[in-house]
């Protein structure tokens, strides 16, 4: 009969509008599409509700750094907290800054939260960081933040090597503690650390050598260590992975999550440092520039900074030392007393950015020293 | 000239006789213009535009992208080879020779179908790897599976189930007569076999190989993972989004990728498929009998038989992965990556994702239907070009869709008349959709065919509309036809990856690119539980199907009464 036609026809229409709905955070009702119009039933989805102004609501969006299992924490104990339904999405520094500038025009995430300084630098530079001094940043250090490039300290940790004990031994080569320990020939296809153009990182790597060793040669020293790299990962911590499972002897990686592996896995993980020094990063916070939510992001920024947030990352074993002197700091954390740190000036860092990662771009990666398969 | 427009005006004054049935025809014409044409023009007018010029520069200059191309081919060669002979074996098996376990080859042949794309990847790694529970453990060697053997081994696995379901068809369907006539007239079985039987299953062998390699060409999820630093395009592509965020790389990869996947795609199905010698008569007669040479058949057998406990073995070990501890290095028991997912965290995305792929399958079914319908029923200026349409959803790789979708739908269009699309449900929606239309298409198609018009002839002539036709008539015959792209709708939405991977939002969660997270930093178990997950998903789901749309036609039940 004419009804079932009708019925068929009408699902059709009714899943369309269904979907556009379900595309709609706000509940506002889709306007019933025209039939007659078809060409239209996208705009069945209504255009965005104006921001509510008087009291902080949600939805916030965070663009967070640090691994998921904090990420999750902490957006889980904030909406707790305050109400606002937040989300996130996990990136690493250079996907972050690529995808903030794509979208600069309308962007989708409110603040980027455990970015390291030096990428936040290089995002504003390119002017989509929003200068903003949250609520408890007079507690934190000089120079764990930047009022003038927008950016305010949450954790700092050092850049070390994370070894596999056994894989090690199997090998016969001891712990490095040098930059020049990864050159030899011993490991070769043994090392994992990421790639500089998608993690931060990775490029406090580059960026360190370059600080100790000047640029050509940092490039140097570089094209040599890629014939020992087993992968470049797109994220900086997983190569901390492969070190624990025993895919690889020796991880590039920030030494609090060799810390956090080791616990987590079991593995028998050790944390050494290069003598000539190391790099370090602070983790910091930043509003984005034309946030669709600023008044929530403003909230989160004041209270990430408060010691009962800055806690939470001990609750999910990362051990990155907190900026806020008041954070009780976890046991395991590494004392960075105890390295030998480079002078690392984030806001340097953050302006050499585009231009050295286009070096490495072409000379390490795409160049002749490109792996074969 | 005139006589020509005045044909093609009665053509069109007919087709909207249907009342109803023309509604939904406009609707599916607009969409596929909207959805399909509207993307991959955009893709091409960037990808040909000025600011392109310096990505060719840059690409044509570096070796790095010669280098990438020439990865692809050799993985999709490898694996277009590998899966056809696997694909092979494995139908030759169940039609000519007369062993036990067939039912339990056929099942294994299905699963990759129902699988979540990283599931064979992560299981080969943990077990092949360099600390691989068999390479490592068990005998004792490093050997690094990633790269190019390894994902030719995770490719022809997932993939090899379409050379299988083709080649099987294509054996069933070999008139044995022909086979007979040989042998009687003195021809040895090896001669039969390769002079025979082989000529006449090269469409098969052929459309095989071509599938498979484009298949693999466009494949994302098994190159990201198992890949290392083997980058084939797909994988370029990706990066040069998500880390680069160059929509006009993005765009020229693309174009790169997409010209030899769409030609041997074509190739494939309009080549190909129309030279099939499969039968003279169309039903062979009598039946062949299986081989008898003992050496022969359970060589093969045995070659089947270990490679099914391959397969069993990598699906097995993706549930170990999920109720242990730390996959790969401890095997403690915990159920703590099934709370994550039913529970915790992962639980939105397990909704979202299904919620959202159940919203896109009956929109893909119907319209399909419906286009089918349209190009087997109805003649009419730009018929093929429907047809042609229906098809590329599925031709072009689903980076490519995923891309075009950014590049059409980034802005409003008309006027904010379409409003800015990318960042919501609805063009997840959309992609699932475009996706799913060419599977229902075609097999809306077949079975369209096969039903005589002269039923709904004399519908009509008893005075039905077009549209009562066709949903009391059309729509019952075809009922096998439409729940096969239900089930394929649903299950290839819930299993994809590779189009919705650049259109995933903060606040819509999709269980393919959670898996991808948390695999990439070395989460397995929190992985191998969404895997688990996801295949119960599409079990319960196809059997949910099953039961209410029914199997059977309406015609055999009316009988019955």
């Amino acid at each position: 009969m004419r009804h079932s036609v009708i019925i068929i026809v009408g699902i059709l229409v009714l899943s369309l509008m269904l979907g556009a709905c379900a595309s709609q955070t706000a509940s506002e009702p889709a306007q019933p599409a025209d039939a007659a119009a078809e060409a239209q039933e996208p705009a069945a989805a209504v255009e965005e509700p104006a921001a509510v102004e008087e009291q902080v609501s949600g939805p916030l969006t965070v663009l967070c750094g640090p691994q998921e299992d904090w990420c999750q924490a902490m957006t889980a104990a904030f909406q707790d907290q305050t109400g606002i339904e937040t989300s996130y999405v996990r990136l690493s520094s250079g996907e972050a800054v690529a995808r903030m500038e794509a979208e600069a025009d309308a962007p989708t995430f409110d603040v980027w939260w455990g970015g390291p300084s030096d990428g936040q630098v290089e995002a504003f530079t390119k002017g989509l960081i929003e200068p903003y001094v949250p609520a408890n940043a007079a507690s934190i250090p000089e120079n764990l933040k930047d009022e003038a490039s927008g950016w305010t300290g949450i954790y700092v940790g050092a850049l070390g090597f994370c070894s596999n004990q056994d894989v090690l031994d199997e090998l016969g080569v001891e712990a490095p503690t040098s930059w020049d320990d990864l050159l030899d020939p011993k490991l070769q296809g043994n090392i994992a650390i990421a790639d500089s153009r998608t993690s931060g990182t990775a490029y406090t790597s580059l960026y360190t050598l370059v600080l100790l060793r000047g640029e050509d040669s940092a490039f140097d020293y570089l094209k040599q260590l890629d014939s020992n790299i087993f992968q470049y990962t797109k994220s900086g911590s997983a190569p901390g992975t492969m070190a624990a499972s025993g895919e690889v002897a020796v991880a590039i990686i920030f030494s609090h999550d060799c810390v956090k592996f080791r616990e987590e896995t079991g593995a028998n993980l050790v944390v050494s440092f290069p003598a000539e020094g190391t790099g370090y990063e602070i983790g910091g916070e930043a509003l984005i520039k034309n946030a669709p939510n600023p008044a929530a992001a403003k909230v989160w920024m004041d209270w990430a900074l408060t010691p009962e947030a800055q806690a939470i990352a001990a609750t999910v074993k990362s051990y990155q030392v907190p900026t806020n002197p008041e954070t009780i700091v976890p046991a395991e954390a590494i004392s960075l007393s105890q390295v030998n740190l480079v002078d690392y000036d984030s806001v340097a860092a953050g302006e050499a950015k585009s231009a050295l990662i286009e070096r490495y771009a072409e000379e390490v990666r795409e160049g002749a020293a490109a792996p074969e398969s | 000239m005139s006589e020509f427009i005045a044909l093609r005006l009665r053509e069109f004054r007919r087709l909207t006789q249907d009342g109803w049935l023309s509604l939904g025809f406009l609707i599916s014409i607009l969409f596929l213009a909207f959805f399909i044409i509207f993307p991959l023009g955009k893709i091409l007018s960037v990808s040909l535009s000025s600011e392109a010029v310096p990505v060719y520069q840059r690409l044509i200059a570096g070796r790095a992208t010669w280098q990438v191309i020439l990865n692809t081919l050799k993985m999709g060669l490898g694996t277009a080879f590998a899966g056809t002979l696997v694909g092979f074996l494995f139908a030759f098996v169940q039609v000519k020779l007369d062993v036990p376990f067939k039912k339990f080859f056929h099942l294994i042949s299905l699963l990759p179908i129902i699988s979540p794309p990283f599931a064979v990847s992560m299981s080969v790694i943990v077990l092949f790897g360099r600390s691989g529970l068999i390479t490592k453990d068990l005998l004792g060697l490093r050997y690094d599976i990633y790269g190019l053997d390894g994902l030719i081994l995770v490719l022809t696995i997932s993939f090899f189930p379409v050379a299988y379901l083709t080649l099987l068809g294509m054996m069933r369907a070999l008139d044995p007569s022909l086979e007979e006539a040989a042998t009687s007239l003195g021809a040895g079985k090896w001669r039969v076999f390769r002079t025979v039987i082989l000529p006449m299953l090269v469409p098969g062998i052929a459309s095989s190989f071509l599938l498979l390699f484009v298949e693999a060409l466009a494949d994302l999820a098994n190159p990201l993972l198992i890949g290392g630093n083997y980058t084939v395009l797909a994988s370029r592509i990706y990066m040069s989004i998500i880390g680069e965020y160059d929509l006009n790389a993005g765009a020229v990869l693309s174009l790169i990728l997409l010209v030899p996947t769409l030609l041997i795609y074509f190739i494939q199905h309009y080549w190909v498929s129309r030279h099939s010698y499969v039968s003279i008569t169309g039903k062979p007669a009598g039946y062949s009998r299986p081989l008898q040479s003992k050496w022969v058949k359970w060589t093969l057998f045995t070659v089947c038989l270990l490679i099914a406990a391959l397969i069993l073995l990598i699906y097995g070990f993706i549930f170990v992965g999920a109720i242990v501890k730390v996959w790969g290095i401890n095997y403690e028991l915990t159920l703590e990556h099934f709370r994550f997912v039913l529970l915790g965290y992962g639980s939105k995305a397990m909704t979202d994702t299904t919620l959202l792929s159940a919203i896109a399958t009956p929109i893909a079914s119907l319209m399909g239907i419906l286009i089918a319908y349209l190009v087997v029923r109805r003649k009419f200026i730009g018929r093929n070009l429907v047809d042609f349409t229906s098809v590329l959803g599925l031709a072009v790789p689903g980076t490519v869709v995923g891309i075009g979708f950014i590049l059409a739908f980034n802005k409003p269009i008309l006027g904010g008349l379409v409003p800015k699309l990318t960042g919501t449900a609805l063009i997840i929606i959309l992609a699932y959709v475009v996706r799913s239309i060419p599977a229902s298409v075609r097999s809306g198609v077949a079975a369209i065919y096969q039903v005589d018009p002269a039923m709904e002839e004399a519908s009509s002539s008893l005075g039905a509309s077009s549209a009562t036709t066709f949903q009391r008539i059309t729509m019952p015959l075809v009922r096998p036809a439409f729940l096969t792209g239900l089930i394929y709708s649903f299950t290839r939405s819930i299993t994809s990856l590779s189009a919705i991977i650049f259109l995933v939002t903060p606040q819509w969660r999709i269980m393919t690119t959670q898996i991808l997270n948390e695999a990439e930093t070395g989460r397995f178990g929190n992985a191998a539980a969404y895997c688990v997950v996801l295949i119960a998903i599409v079990l319960t789901s196809i059997g949910l199907m099953y039961a209410v749309v029914g199997s059977t036609t309406g015609a055999e039940r009316m009988i019955d009464i």
